[in-house]
């Protein structure tokens, strides 16, 4: 009976075997922890690139701009390194609040003009930075 | 230099407009990965093609008996009634969470319904069978109805239509989905417990009309709870336990109108929560006049109505015997898309699950917001290994989308090769399988970019 399962089974092994062995070859030759520029991952929004963040070892330095209802950058992803400093350098025409949501929540009151703020993430993973009235998603910081 | 003005608030103080648990999951980084499950996908079915001329499996032989005393247990009346007691208690504890607890993220009423329920059914139903099921308190009160007002177990006034199959299951899990991705609200405690209000009051005077048949075709959980179990090894036959392999069980899906309509659901959303985050759609919406919602609505159509159509177009385009007509094919070929759907499930919401899900057994314990202790965690601590191995997850998050695609690919070819005429049995196949490369491809290409 067991031979006769182990016959039925044969194939989907074989191919299972063979899929394991392509993704598990894949994971092993990713450094866990790489600063490659998110155009690499297939980013077809040109005008993610353009708002390129200015970054030096210790900290990513990121401006955002509020006009009124509508933010810059618009949801687009920055890399950021786990435990760096994202320096936020916000630029606002009225004050506000954007709230991080890492995992505890951070929030991020800013007044009108010109103000800089600091966070840290310590998890890897993807931290949106949301502005909630209006409702935007102005940032999402990838975080490795 | 203006003073940096960052504090931690309180978890989920006042913090709406965003759906439940914080950061999320890393884009995979790699695209080998992609090349990988295609390959293993066309690999498989050239291995099939060669090595598995003859249909495997047959819901009327397969399953290997259980012993006497697992039937007698699992059958038994007592276990029956502790399933139906603890799913109902379960149920009146968030409840009152629901109707008298404050309208707080940390309310885990929200946790339970999104994390517990909707991802945790998945899980429980691979391991133990249709579980839902078995707790479902929409089915506990129908049966104390029936029996109340006299009505013979199961019987309704009518018989359920059988034109209806699945449909009614997928308008409900189409407004599950639509609710949690795509609703502003969906973290308010108001909208949500009107939802719930709503499935259970068409649950009651669904199953009070056709009796429980009702609840077994038109319960978005109870479906979705039951096509997954039939990815376990736990099976019927002729009202016996059996232990089947997951492809044999899987090959026992009765396929009813509208089950290519469950599955698109449940496989588009999936893919609709990985695109309304990416940077390209969100530069799109974010953009435009409107509130989000309209656009979003919209693409969780399409999404969902694609899915639905590349499926039944590639599944009619082959040659067909005249005992099955071609318009039976979409259906009788949708349960290959279950293991598609689970895999995606532990790509999309394997963190999801066991660090929102951690934090929803610690809010548990105070379901008032008072600082109450009645299950003893509320003291515990989330425990995230997970996301602080990103590459493991990543590497997970590839195998489980192969693999639910290879078993997919497989389950696609049996059934092939017992419906189609034998000149058509793999020519018949390739739209199929050119579907599921797509899908493949669109899947992890979402995983990556989101």
């Amino acid at each position: 009976m067991s031979g006769r399962v182990l016959a039925r089974l044969a194939p989907v092994v074989l191919v299972l075997a063979a899929a394991l062995s392509a993704c598990g070859g894949d994971g092993d030759t990713d450094p866990p922890a790489t600063s490659q520029s998110p155009s690499a991952d297939g980013d077809t929004d040109p005008s993610a690139t353009s708002q390129s963040p200015s970054t030096d070892d210790d900290t990513v330095a990121v401006t955002v701009t509020r006009e009124g209802d509508s933010f810059t950058p618009n949801g687009e992803r920055v890399e950021l390194g786990v435990d760096q400093t994202l320096v936020l350098t916000i630029d606002a025409d009225e004050a506000g609040e954007l709230h991080v949501h890492s995992t505890p929540e951070q929030d991020i009151s800013y007044e009108a003009g010109a103000s800089e703020h600091e966070i840290t993430i310590d998890r890897p993973g993807v931290v949106e930075v949301e502005s909630h009235d209006p409702d935007l998603i102005v940032l999402q910081l990838e975080v490795r | 230099m203006g003073a940096s003005g960052t504090h931690l608030s309180d978890v989920g103080g006042a913090i709406s407009a965003h759906g439940l648990g914080g950061a999320k999951d890393l884009p995979i980084p790699s695209e080998l990965a992609i090349a990988g499950a295609v390959a293993a996908l066309v690999i498989s079915f050239t291995v099939l093609a060669v090595a598995w001329r003859e249909p495997r499996y047959d819901p009327a032989t397969s399953g290997r008996p259980a012993p006497e005393w697992l039937d007698r247990f699992v059958s038994s009346t007592a276990l029956a009634v502790a399933a139906r007691v603890l799913g109902m208690a379960f149920f009146l504890y968030v409840g009152a969470a629901a109707v008298f607890g404050q309208d707080t993220l940390i309310n885990p009423f929200l946790g339970t319904f999104y994390v517990l329920l909707w991802v945790g059914l998945v899980p429980a139903s691979l391991l133990l069978g249709p579980v839902f099921r078995a707790i479902s308190p929409a089915r506990t009160i129908s049966m104390l109805f029936a029996k109340v007002s006299g009505v013979r177990e199961g019987e309704g006034l009518y018989a359920y239509p059988a034109r209806l199959g699945y449909w009614p299951a997928a308008a409900g899990l189409f407004s599950f989905v639509w609710l949690e991705l795509v609703y502003p609200g969906s973290t308010d405690l108001g909208p949500v417990r009107l939802w719930c209000a709503a499935y259970l009051g068409i649950m009651f005077v669904g199953s009070a009309l056709f009796g429980t048949t009702f609840l077994a075709r038109a319960d978005p959980f109870e479906v979705y709870s039951s096509l997954v179990a039939k990815l376990s090894v736990w099976g019927r036959r002729e009202g016996r336990l059996v232990l089947r392999s997951p492809l044999a069980n899987l090959d026992t899906v009765v396929a009813r109108p509208g089950l290519v309509a469950v599955v698109a659901v449940l496989f588009g959303s999936t893919a609709f929560d990985s695109f309304r985050e990416s940077t390209a759609w969100l530069g799109v919406v974010q953009e435009m006049s409107m509130p989000r919602v309209l656009p979003d609505t919209l693409a969780l159509v399409a999404f969902s109505a694609g899915v639905g159509v590349v499926l039944t177009a590639a599944t009619m385009a082959t040659g067909v015997t005249p005992g099955t007509p071609r318009r039976a094919l979409p259906d009788l070929f949708a349960h290959s898309v279950v293991p598609i759907i689970v895999g995606y499930i532990v790509a999309h919401y394997l963190t999801y699950f066991v660090e929102y899900g951690q934090q929803t057994v610690i809010q548990l314990s105070d379901p008032f917001t008072r600082g109450d202790d009645y299950l003893g965690t509320a003291d515990l601590q989330v425990n995230y290994w997970l996301s602080m191995h990103p590459t493991f997850l990543a590497v997970t998050k590839v195998l489980a989308v192969a693999l639910g695609h290879v078993v997919g690919v497989v389950a696609a070819h049996d059934r092939a090769v017992k419906l189609l005429p034998r000149r058509h049995q793999l020519t018949g196949q390739l739209p199929l399988l050119l579907a599921m490369v797509g899908f493949t491809v669109g899947g992890l290409y979402l995983l990556f970019a989101a």
